[in-house]
C-alpha cells in the first residue's frame, strides 16, 4: 500500500500534446513579435523631423548621433527613426529619392532592405532579453520581410517623379564613414498627399 | 588605567594591522583564468593572449587555458581553477549548449565568468557575454557579396561549427541578404568546422559535382583560406570569389594581394580588453552589467583594406 502510494506520488503523467504545447510556448515566434509592431506600434512611434536630422549630422555628427540615436553595444552605427513630408525626384532600381522641405535629400530604400535600422533605431528589443541572440536577429529579418512585403510594392507601383508624400523610416549612420548621397531610409510608413 | 587601556587598544590595533598587511601579502594580487576553446587558432591565441595582458595591465596575475575544442577539457579547467582560487574568468566558450554547467558551476562558487566571443545558451548563470556582431556583419557582408556577384551565380556556403551559435548568426546574417536575389544559388552547404584542411578537403569535393561556381562563403577566414587552396589545385582562384570572416592576418594579406575578396573584421583585441575591464569593474564592487555587449564588425574589401589592420588593431 506505501509502497503503491510511493510510486504514484512519484510519476506525473501528462499528454503528450501538454508537453509538445508548454515547449512551444518557450519558443520565440519573432513572425508575430515584428508583425504586431508593424501593425499597432509605428503609427505613434517617435521619430525626428528629417530635415532636421539632416542638417544636425551634417553640422556635428559625433555629438548628434549620441545624443539622438540608438546603438548596439559597442559600435560606431547609430540608428533614428525620422520622418518628413518631401517630393519625389528620380526613382532607381534601389532607390526612390526624395526631396525634403529645405532642399535636403534622402534615399528611400526599395531593393536592399536589411539590416537592424528598424528594431535598434525603434528600441523596439533588448538584446538582455534574448538568451540565443539569434532570436534577437530574427526580429530584424521579420521586420525587413514586412516592409519588403507590404510597404515596398505599393510604393513602388505608385511612385512617380513629382509625388508629394510623407514618409516615416528607420536610418543607420556609421559616425565613421557617413553616407555621401544622402542616408537611406528602411520605409516603415509611406503616405502619397493627394 | 586609563593610560593602560590606550596602550592596550594601541597594541591591539597595531596587531590587527599587521594581520591585515601579512594577508594581502599572503594573497597576493587578484588572479584572472583565461579559459580558451583552443589555441590551435591564430584567432583565438590573440583573444587569449590580449585578455591574459589587460588582466596584467590592470594588477592582476592571469593564466591561459587551452580547452582544446574540448567541453570536458573545458569541464576539468573549471574544477581547477575554482579549487586553486581564482577571482574571476574570462571565458571563451567551446559549446553554447555545453558550456552552460561549467559557468553555472563558476557562479554557484561566487566566481564571475565573462564569456568573449562566443555566447552561451543562458541568461542567468555568466556576469556578462561579450561577443561580435555576428549577425549585422553577415548582412553588410552579403550585400557586398551580392553586389560583387551583380546578384547572379552559384555559390558554396561553409559553415563553422555546428554546436556554436556564431555558425548560425552569420549563416543568418548571410542568407537574410542574399536569398532575396532568387538568381543567386546555393549548390551547397557544408560544415567545415572553422578549420582549414576540412574547408579545403569539402570544398574539393563540393567541386566534384560543382565544377561552375562563382562563389564561396566561408564562416572564418581559416575556412576561407582553405577554400582558397582548394581553388587554386584546381586552377580555379581566378574566376571563383572566396569571402571570409574574422580579420586574420593570413586573409588581410590575402585580400590585399587581391587573391581573397574580403571578410568582416571582428576585433579579439577589444573583445578580450572590454571583457578584463569588466571583470576588474565586477571585483571593485560593480554588479549592473548588461547580459549582452555586441561589437561592431566591419566589411573588409579590396577596396577599403588600407583603413585596417589585422585582428582589428588599428593600421
Amino acid at each position: 500500500m506505501i509502497l503503491g502510494l510511493a510510486l504514484y506520488n512519484s510519476v506525473n503523467i501528462e499528454p503528450l500534446d501538454q508537453i509538445k504545447k508548454s515547449k512551444n510556448d518557450l519558443i520565440f515566434n519573432a513572425v508575430s513579435y515584428a508583425s504586431d509592431f508593424m501593425s499597432n506600434k509605428i503609427e505613434t512611434l517617435p521619430a525626428i523631423n528629417a530635415s532636421d536630422f539632416l542638417v544636425n549630422i551634417s553640422d556635428d555628427l559625433d555629438n548628434y548621433a549620441e545624443q539622438k540615436g540608438r546603438k548596439l553595444g559597442i559600435s560606431d552605427e547609430y540608428h533614428f527613426i525620422i520622418e518628413g513630408n518631401a517630393t519625389i525626384t528620380a526613382i532607381e532600381e534601389e532607390y526612390v529619392t526624395v526631396m525634403l522641405e529645405g532642399d535636403k535629400e534622402l534615399r528611400i530604400a526599395t531593393d536592399f532592405v536589411f539590416g537592424n535600422a528598424i528594431r535598434d533605431g525603434s528600441g523596439m528589443a533588448n538584446i538582455d532579453d534574448y538568451q540565443n541572440t539569434m532570436d534577437f536577429n530574427s526580429i530584424s529579418v521579420e521586420l525587413n520581410n514586412i516592409v519588403r512585403e507590404t510597404v515596398v510594392p505599393p510604393f513602388k507601383k505608385k511612385a512617380k517623379i513629382g509625388d508629394a508624400l510623407y514618409v516615416k523610416g528607420a536610418v543607420t549612420i556609421d559616425s565613421t564613414d557617413p553616407p555621401l548621397n544622402g542616408p537611406k531610409v528602411i520605409p516603415l510608413i509611406i503616405k502619397f498627399n493627394d | 588605567m586609563r593610560k593602560r587601556a590606550v596602550y592596550l587598544v594601541t597594541i591591539l590595533a597595531l596587531s590587527f594591522a599587521g594581520c591585515n598587511s601579512r594577508i594581502d601579502k599572503a594573497q597576493g594580487p587578484k588572479k584572472m583564468a583565461v579559459v580558451i576553446s583552443t589555441l590551435n587558432n591564430p584567432w583565438f591565441v590573440v583573444l587569449g593572449e590580449s585578455a591574459a595582458e589587460r588582466a596584467r595591465e590592470l594588477g592582476y596575475e592571469a593564466t591561459i587555458f587551452d580547452s582544446q575544442n574540448n567541453t570536458s577539457k573545458e569541464a576539468e579547467h573549471f574544477e581547477n581553477l575554482i579549487a586553486a582560487g581564482f577571482d574571476a574568468i574570462l571565458f571563451n566558450p567551446t559549446d553554447s549548449e555545453g558550456s552552460v554547467s561549467n559557468v553555472k558551476r563558476a557562479k554557484q562558487a561566487n566566481l564571475p565568468t565573462f564569456c568573449m566571443d562566443r555566447e552561451i545558451n543562458s541568461l542567468e548563470v555568466a556576469t556578462s557575454q561579450i561577443t561580435s556582431d555576428n549577425f549585422s556583419g553577415c548582412v553588410a557582408l552579403g550585400e557586398y557579396f551580392v553586389r560583387k556577384l551583380n546578384k547572379k551565380g552559384k555559390y558554396v556556403e561553409l559553415l563553422g561549427l555546428v554546436g556554436d551559435n556564431n555558425t548560425w548568426n552569420r549563416s543568418k546574417g548571410f542568407h537574410s541578404v542574399v536569398d532575396h536575389f532568387p538568381e543567386l544559388e546555393m549548390v551547397a552547404q557544408q560544415s567545415a568546422d572553422f578549420d582549414r584542411s576540412k574547408a579545403m578537403e569539402v570544398l574539393e569535393s563540393v567541386m566534384q559535382s560543382n565544377p561552375d561556381i562563382d562563389a564561396v562563403f566561408c564562416g572564418n577566414d581559416a575556412m576561407a583560406m582553405g577554400a582558397y587552396q582548394a581553388l587554386v589545385a584546381a586552377g580555379k582562384e581566378d574566376s571563383v570569389m572566396v569571402f571570409g570572416f574574422d580579420g586574420a592576418k593570413d586573409v588581410m594579406d590575402a585580400i590585399q594581394d587581391k587573391k581573397i575578396r574580403a571578410t568582416a573584421m571582428q576585433s579579439p583585441n577589444q573583445m578580450a580588453r572590454t571583457a578584463a575591464e569588466m571583470a576588474d569593474k565586477f571585483l571593485k564592487g560593480k554588479r549592473d552589467f548588461s547580459k549582452k555587449t555586441p561589437l561592431q564588425v566591419k566589411v573588409v574589401t579590396q577596396e577599403n583594406i588600407d583603413e585596417f589592420g589585422a585582428y582589428g588593431s588599428d593600421n
